[in-house]
């Protein structure tokens, strides 16, 4: 009896073991190919999650994969581009991802770090269309989209739209705020903007700027808005905030002009997103083809109307209603300038800075 | 083997003889525990010693900008949280937040817990199962669910201002109140489960002596039962503060960013700056805290149970 109990348990442990090591061993085993197809295959696409995800999907992958029906886009979501930059850095010796769209501030990082393949004309033929200022001065990934930095406010209680930045400095709005605080590119901007409103360079100190914003943080309701910063808005748990314009327009339509999205006199930051192809890709040929669509004028079009980025692209005609939602890139908007070098050196001391001097509770 | 072999010759088994079949069989009985144990110690090894090592090193290599490690040995990553006061004082909150959840939770989940033990209806297995229903539902489904509750036209504000107790939203969120709020909530099925398990010595026929011998239904309470619930109110208060100051959800949804505890940190090293070495540094002091509570613990479980 005890030899029988023993020996099931015997069998059980040998069972156990049998599972664990096919278990250990079912990982990918995708073989790194040499480039592949450029029509067929599948292109692994990294990008950023949520409605930004469903709107490019529809926008720009769904029509993508019916002109080539043999490519398959596997997309992989996260929530800033600091995660992505955090997945290729991952990969680096192994690369799984082909295609990365993220914030020009990570993806210069990213180029120096050796993780994205220059991209050409001959590669990518719709480069062409694509201005000299907004390709990267090295050939790397060119600008995708761009979008800027905007004022989110509840049209309620503002029935015309503020236009400036100190009404986040209003008493009358205290503890109705949402401010993204660093390392959120939101919170960095308003660094840059807030530096600038003070005459001060903020390349060389942001002294002043730490002075206003400790003033505004008491009336801050949140410093990072949950589920995010429009829906705070449109629920009514705050009437003022940061926001992107690009999404702000898309919740505006979505909450029925409950919210609304400006950009203040003062000036605002361009938030760019670049397109890059990885470096030793595995589908390196499907996914030029992914790029050079991405960057024609049927895509580029698309995904302005569906999420109100600006074109990247000379050739990409946009009916007047979308034109003047998306943020303009001929020079008319007042820009504080936020160079990319030097946020990749700020981001940690500003970060710092506010969890520090600006956020105490 | 050998021995097995050995004891041929006397028909009645030798003490001595006995003595060494019994430790042969005590030597196969470990070999197969021993086995039975392997999937389980290879499966830690896999999914927790591996990741742990791996962390541990990590947190001696050196974080550049722009999530760039550097592999080196340095001790960098420890000395400057260490001497630095902002990372006390998160640490220190992070402590705090512990204990106030702890303490709360159990004062909250001893009544349901007390009942739930010494119920002896035909629904106690059902009353059981809804006490730890919530677990059933994600911690973060839990945590939008408390920031509806307590949100400026929340049920709470909107419910005091229709009444008229107050002008003015509460701040109910977005701060330490509102984590502390969640957290006592979504822990309390683990508290109620620690305690109903740690409630072994509590036996009605010593709280009816105790009545029968003239102390009142207080004296009872104090001197008997609650004495008796000790062991199992600890496991729950550790048990709560483990998983308070390791949590991170909580306090990312409903601290609104001002809320900075050591989890909120690493997540914010990790994904928002990239300085895995720093974060790992942050995670091996959050694991040395861990130990040394646990250890405190057992001492005190010690001197309860003796």
């Amino acid at each position: 009896m005890r030899a029988t109990i023993k020996g099931k348990m015997a069998a059980v442990a040998a069972l156990s073991a049998a599972v664990l090591v096919l278990s250990g061993c079912g990982g990918g085993s995708e073989a790194a190919g040499s480039g592949g197809s450029a029509t067929s295959g599948e292109v692994n696409l990294i990008a950023y999650s949520g409605v930004w995800q469903d709107q490019y999907t529809a926008a720009v992958i769904e029509p993508f994969q019916a002109k080539y029906p043999d490519i398959k886009i596997n997309y992989a979501s996260k929530r800033s581009s600091a995660e992505m930059l955090s997945a290729l850095q991952g990969q680096k010796n192994n690369p799984a991802t082909d295609v990365a769209i993220m914030d020009n501030s990570v993806s210069t990082t990213g180029n120096k770090q050796g993780l994205f393949e220059k991209v050409d004309e001959e590669s990518v033929p719709n480069l062409a269309n694509v201005p000299e200022k907004f390709r990267d001065k090295e050939a790397y990934g060119p600008v995708a989209m761009l979008d800027a930095v905007g004022l989110v406010y509840d049209t309620a209680t503002f029935p015309e739209a503020p236009d400036s930045w100190k009404v986040l400095w209003d008493p009358a709005y205290a503890g109705k705020i949402n401010v993204n605080a660093p390392p959120s590119l939101l919170g960095l901007s308003l660094t840059a903007i807030t530096s600038k409103m003070e005459g001060e360079d903020y390349t060389q100190g942001i002294d002043s700027a730490v002075t206003r914003l400790k003033e505004m943080a008491p009336g801050v309701q949140t410093f990072a808005p949950n589920p995010d910063e429009y829906q705070n808005v449109i629920t009514g748990q705050t009437v003022l905030g940061l926001g992107q314009n690009a999404r702000g327009q898309f919740y505006s339509d979505q909450s029925n002009k409950k919210m609304g999205v400006t950009f203040p006199k003062e000036g605002t930051v361009y938030q760019i997103n670049t397109i890059n192809l990885v470096k030793d890709a595995p589908h390196s040929e499907a996914a030029k083809t992914f790029v050079d669509y991405a960057l024609s004028a049927e895509a580029q079009t698309a995904f302005a109307k569906a999420l109100f980025y600006a074109p990247s692209v000379t050739n990409a005609e946009l009916p007047a209603d979308v034109k003047d939602r998306v943020v303009p890139t001929d020079g008319s908007l007042n820009i504080v300038p936020l160079d990319v070098e030097f946020l990749s050196s700020a981001r940690d001391k500003w970060t710092d800075t506010w969890k520090r001097q600006i956020i105490t509770n | 083997m050998t021995v097995l072999e050995a004891p041929a010759a006397p028909e009645r088994p030798s003490a001595q003889d006995e003595g060494q079949l019994e430790r042969a069989t005590e030597r196969r009985n470990r070999r197969t525990y021993l086995a039975l144990l392997l999937p389980g110690l290879l499966g830690l090894l896999v999914s927790f010693v591996f990741p742990l090592a791996y962390m541990v090193r990590m947190s001696f290599n050196q974080g550049a900008p722009d999530g760039v490690i550097v592999e080196t040995f340095t001790l960098d990553t420890y000395i400057q949280p260490l001497t630095d006061p902002y990372y006390w004082r998160v640490t220190l909150d992070t402590f705090q937040m512990g204990v106030t959840v702890g303490i709360l939770c159990v004062i909250v989940s001893y009544p349901v817990a007390l009942f739930l033990a010494r119920s002896t209806s035909k629904w106690r297995g059902l009353l059981v199962a809804i006490a730890i229903a919530p677990l059933l539902t994600s911690a973060v489904v839990r945590t939008y669910g408390w920031m509806v509750i307590l949100g400026t036209n929340g049920l709470i504000n909107s419910s005091l201002g229709g009444l008229g107790l107050i002008d003015t939203p509460l701040k109910l969120t977005n701060n330490m109140t509102g984590v502390t709020i969640g957290l006592v909530e979504i822990f309390m099925p683990y508290a109620i489960l620690a305690m109903i398990s740690g409630f072994g010595r509590l036996s009605p026929q010593l709280e009816e002596a105790a009545g029968s011998l003239g102390a009142s239904k207080f004296k009872v309470f104090t001197r008997v039962t609650l004495p008796l619930c000790l062991p199992g109110l600890l496991t729950a208060f550790l048990l709560v503060f483990v998983l308070s100051i390791s949590t991170f959800i909580t306090p990312r949804l409903l601290g609104g960013g001002s809320v900075q505890v050591l989890a909120t940190e690493i997540y914010d090293q990790t994904t928002g700056l990239l300085n895995w070495p720093f974060a790992a540094a942050l995670s091996v002091i959050l694991l040395v805290l861990f130990g040394l509570i646990i250890a405190v613990y057992q001492r005190l479980t010690k001197k309860i149970g003796g």
